[in-house]
């Protein structure tokens, strides 16, 4: 029916009429359908909107999502239902990526410098004179066989692009470094020690029905907290049987307040609690004699060095604390034990983490339901997961060498080292010998913006990609990330705009004459290439007749995966060792326990103002660095909430806003990761604080990773108060009383 | 599909699975182009949320525990807002729903006052993004400007699109599909979230309605509602926490 603006008014005006007519006489047959979104006839034609799938990059799980697309312009994130990690959930970061996709400070072409460094002084140049000079820098290195002063830095990256990296750095000849700032390769290690693989496995969560898990916050922030959270719902009420959280800790983090026990343990002694556990259960014979043979080498005596008795004083909870867990523990019918976090952050973090997870062998669930499931190989030969960082001990040296002058183009891509590298590297003035410094960054944060030359590279929305899980589900599974819209800066053509980084690597190799051995042009070719094995297998996921058809139902549902092809059914023990004292610096009365920001983590997601104005799942409080103390501590020194303190780590200092409540031990605070950056964009630069920069250089023993939980500070006020910007009492309190609860509890004894 | 009429639309809200992890929250600002809240809107109190985490201290270190509760406008079958509001803009629809007709309010904020669970949300300021954030906003939801109430709308868009698309296409839109679920249940990495009809008894809410409200007293009888004192006939069901160490208070 075509409608007239003046017939169209008429209706409309009589319909309204008939509203309020209606109103008044009752409710009417068929009600207008007047609702939130206006549903005004011009507006009758709503949009169609398309769903694609791809890979979430705003953590290292790379969650399969799917993005609803309108209009060539993505809109919202959701989990994707079909993909084996994450099943349709999703945490909140993944929503947050539409918002780095259309962040007002991106970059939208390459940079020269022009003016000091750190000034901020760009000028815009195209792809052409960017790669031109990049090349030219490379080149001169390779005319003088110097090429290993060339070094490229990235996040953990795995899949193609980290294959493409790889294969850039050493065909060139390149030093290939991995960064990530709180390092996870103190747990990978372990894993791989204790359970014979280098990718992490799975933890059952959801078939388990007593978990002991140490330091690590795994239901906000570690390794893969989506399908942790997924398996906490069905071990919470998804079976008749409702599962026990134990969780030890030094800090009350989410996971401590969603467990039914926390226990608190001095710093650095999460390891050795569990070693005590499996003494205890050894000791009272509740273990095969294999396993204790394997566990301890043959010889058991020594274990009793780590009797509960011997050792509750050093952890700080009672014998019988200990015993009691390892009662429950051994009497579980699938109890699983995970640690990490700040467990490993210690000098004895790789001897408490493969303690911890050893546990499982005590419990026999490798390879069991409610137990630990292990991955099998990469169904894609040369694919893997993205590999762990290098350790703080390697950076350091990076930093000497930086020093002595044999670094001169250093390449940098996602990983902010002039942010998340402490003070004590010196990295950021040894910056100043390193001649030239490229960032593939798409937005400023505080290394790009140290960057002489900056070939910005394409939100990940808008780019290629694949993963190989870093914590699988158990058996193959390749995720695919495809463009879900074009590049917004596409409308500044060719020579200016974003690009790809691996397309920019394989542009720099052509350029260079370099042969990578990829067998294609672009990154997306290389991707289909190997896409073909996937097709050549017959198997998995996606049934098609032709390799088109494949590559379609690929990218249709997120990835491939072989729900049949698992992996290894059983891991060999291995011989534990004695755990030694956490080395703990400086001379504050407080411990400091630093966590990854629940929305910001380490610091990666602070230009996203959702992130930012996430409120804290424990204090609420939103935009800032602040500093959880315990309120009885906090009142007898007469600091209140928002008061302004200096947290200073020896000699080194930050200032945060006091948050006392009532759950921090009294002996320690904790802060955040995440704020402090110089740079990043309108909503990160310049807000709260770096903790990063302060911490001292600890290393765990074994892998010279960073021991970021190492430290001990002082706090003092500094007369300043400024509210702290948190959620709590945005609204009101419900009004309570003895009858009427706002949170209603009961327990399964209840009748 | 059954006539839009007979529906009645409800959320079962697990509060034993939920973690407190704020996914709900984000998800709904994503959906609802919810204004992005800076610290000085925290700091002046007036950050909106539709949903929201709420958290509960109990006891003293080290016998402390700290409890979550998502909350989110209870859709009420008897709601104290509707009555108060001069100009009908806040009214209840026949799928029970408790809907905000933006272009009728007026501003008065006497609903807000009249809500007993603060779910309403006024916007004191014109919302602002800059220019290329406002590529993410939804279309099918409108921006509200300022001096306009707003609240959670269950994803009415959602219900209405999916319904819509399901007429059109002759396919049953299920109950739990994904398409219909507000952004906080499809989000939820716990599953303390469902949503669907309670007028359908074979729905999954039903189901869980019916077994946490009957059962009361019983183990599996966790079923409360919110204030349920003050008679507002919530349409969302919380399932109450399960504690079973000894010595558990009996609620907050």
């Amino acid at each position: 029916m075509a409608l007239n603006r003046r017939q169209f008014l008429t209706l409309m005006g009589g319909s309204a009429g008939a509203a309020v007519f209606f109103q008044a006489c009752g409710i009417p047959e068929k009600e207008l359908l007047i609702d939130s979104p206006i549903e005004m006839p011009e507006d009758l034609v709503t949009g169609i909107d398309n769903w694609y799938a791809t890979s979430c990059r705003q953590c290292d799980t790379a969650e399969g999502i799917v993005v609803r697309v309108m209009e060539g312009r993505a809109k919202k994130i959701e989990g994707n239902v079909d993909y084996p990690i994450n099943v349709g959930k999703h945490s909140p970061r993944c929503e947050a990526g539409v918002q780095g996709l259309y962040h007002p400070d991106r970059i939208s072409s390459p940079l020269v410098r022009t003016g000091p460094r750190g000034s901020g002084e760009y000028r815009e140049i195209s792809w052409e004179d960017a790669i031109g000079r990049l090349t030219n820098e490379l080149q001169n290195l390779e005319a003088s066989g110097d090429q290993s002063q060339a070094v490229l830095v990235t996040n953990p990256i795995g899949g193609h692009l980290g294959l493409v990296a790889d294969k850039f750095a050493d065909v060139f000849g390149a030093r290939r470094f991995t960064y990530e700032p709180l390092e996870t390769s103190v747990v990978r290690k372990a894993l791989s020690d204790v359970f014979g693989q280098n990718s992490m496995p799975d933890f059952d969560i959801d078939n388990s029905d007593y978990l002991l898990s140490f330091g690590a916050d795994f239901l906000s922030t570690w390794a893969s907290p989506t399908r942790y959270s997924r398996g906490y719902g069905e071990f919470r009420q998804g079976h008749d049987h409702r599962g026990k959280l134990v969780h030890i800790d030094s800090r009350f983090s989410t996971t401590a307040a969603n467990a039914d026990e926390w226990i608190r343990v001095n710093p650095g002694t999460e390891g050795l609690f569990a070693l005590a556990v499996i003494q205890s259960i050894v000791s009272k014979g509740h273990i095969s004699d294999s396993v204790v043979n394997a566990l301890t080498g043959g010889d058991s005596g020594w274990l009793s060095t780590y009797s509960p008795e011997n050792v509750s004083e050093e952890i700080g909870v009672t014998p019988e604390t200990i015993l009691h867990v390892g009662e429950d523990f051994s009497h579980s019918n699938h109890a699983l034990a995970i640690g990490g976090g700040s467990a490993a952050a210690h000098s004895n973090g790789y001897a408490s983490v493969k303690a911890i997870f050893s546990l499982n062998h005590v419990a026999d669930n490798v390879g069991k339901k409610g137990g630990v499931i292990l991955n099998p190989d990469s169904p894609i030969g040369g694919l893997e997961a993205a590999p762990s960082g290098n350790s703080f001990a390697e950076f350091q040296r990076l930093t000497e060498d930086m020093q002595s002058g044999t670094v001169k183009v250093l390449m940098v891509r996602g990983a902010d080292l002039f942010y998340g590298l402490p003070d004590t590297s010196g990295f950021k003035g040894r910056s100043a010998n390193v001649p030239m410094i490229v960032s593939f960054g798409g937005m400023m944060d505080d290394t790009t913006s140290m960057a002489d030359l900056i070939l910005p590279e394409h939100h990940y929305l808008e780019d290629w990609g694949t993963d190989i899980p870093l914590a699988g589900v158990g058996y193959e599974l390749v995720g695919f990330q495809q463009p879900v819209v074009r590049p917004f800066f596409e409308d500044r053509g060719d020579n200016l705009g974003t690009k790809g980084f691996g397309d920019v690597l394989l542009a720099l190799a052509q350029v260079m004459q370099m042969d990578l051995g990829l067998n294609a042009d672009t990154f997306k070719e290389v991707i289909r290439e190997s896409a073909r094995e996937l097709y050549a297998l017959g198997r998995g996921s996606i049934n098609a007749p032709t390799f088109e058809a494949f590559w379609n139902g690929v990218l249709q549902r997120g990835g491939w995966w072989d729900v049949n092809a698992k992996g290894p059914s059983s891991a060999e023990p291995d011989r534990l060792d004695g755990i030694s004292s956490p080395v703990i610096t400086g001379s504050g009365e407080f411990n400091l326990m630093p966590f990854a920001s629940a929305s910001l983590l380490d610091g990666r997601n602070a230009s996203l103002p959702w992130m930012q104005a996430m409120p804290d799942p424990i204090s609420t409080a939103t935009w800032q660095t602040w500093v959880e103390m315990n309120h009885k501590v906090a009142e007898e020194r007469g600091i209140k909430e928002g008061d302004v303190v200096t947290v200073s780590a020896s000699g080194r200092s930050i200032t945060a806003l006091a948050m006392p409540n009532p759950a921090t031990p009294p002996d320690a605070v904790s802060i955040p990761f995440g704020q402090g950056h110089r740079d990043g964009g309108r909503y990160s630069a310049g807000r709260g604080g770096n903790l990063m920069a302060i911490l001292d250089a600890v290393h765990d023993e074994t892998t010279g990773a960073l021991a970021w939980a190492a430290n001990k500070v002082s706090v003092t006020p500094t007369g300043e108060w400024v509210r702290v910007p948190k959620f709590e009492n945005t609204v009101p309190d419900f009004p309570r009383d003895e009858h009427n609860h706002v949170i209603e509890l009961t327990s399964e004894d209840t009748h | 599909m059954a006539d839009s009429q007979d529906r009645k639309w409800g959320m079962v809200v697990d509060i034993d699975r939920c973690t407190g992890c704020n996914g709900c929250v984000v998800a709904c600002q994503s959906e609802n182009n919810i204004p992005n809240n800076l610290e000085e809107h925290f700091n002046q109190r007036r950050a909106i949320q539709w949903i929201r985490i709420e958290r509960y201290w109990e006891g003293e270190y080290p016998n402390v525990k700290a409890r979550f509760i998502p909350v989110m406008c209870q859709q009420c079958g008897n709601a104290p807002c509707e009555p108060v509001c001069p100009v009908y803009a806040t009214y209840h629809n026949e799928e029970g729903l408790n809907v905000q007709v933006y272009n009728r309010c007026i501003g008065t904020r006497f609903c807000a006052n009249g809500c007993p669970y603060h779910v309403r949300f006024f916007n004191f300021w014109e919302p602002e993004w800059p220019e290329s954030l406002k590529n993410q906003l939804n279309p099918d939801v409108t921006v509200r400007s300022r001096g306009i109430m707003e609240k959670c709308s269950f994803c009415v868009q959602r219900i209405r699109r999916s319904t819509r698309e399901g007429e059109r296409d002759e396919v049953q839109v299920e109950d739990g599909d994904r398409a219909l679920s507000p952004a906080c249940v499809n989000a939820c990495p716990t599953t303390a979230l469902t949503f669907g009809d309670f007028n359908n008894d074979s729905s999954q809410v039903s189901m869980m309605k019916e077994e946490a409200m009957a059962n009361r007293g019983k183990k599996e009888g966790r079923g409360y509602r919110l204030l349920d004192n003050l008679g507002t006939e919530a349409n969302v069901i919380y399932l109450k926490k399960v504690d079973n160490s000894a010595g558990a208070v009996h609620g907050h």
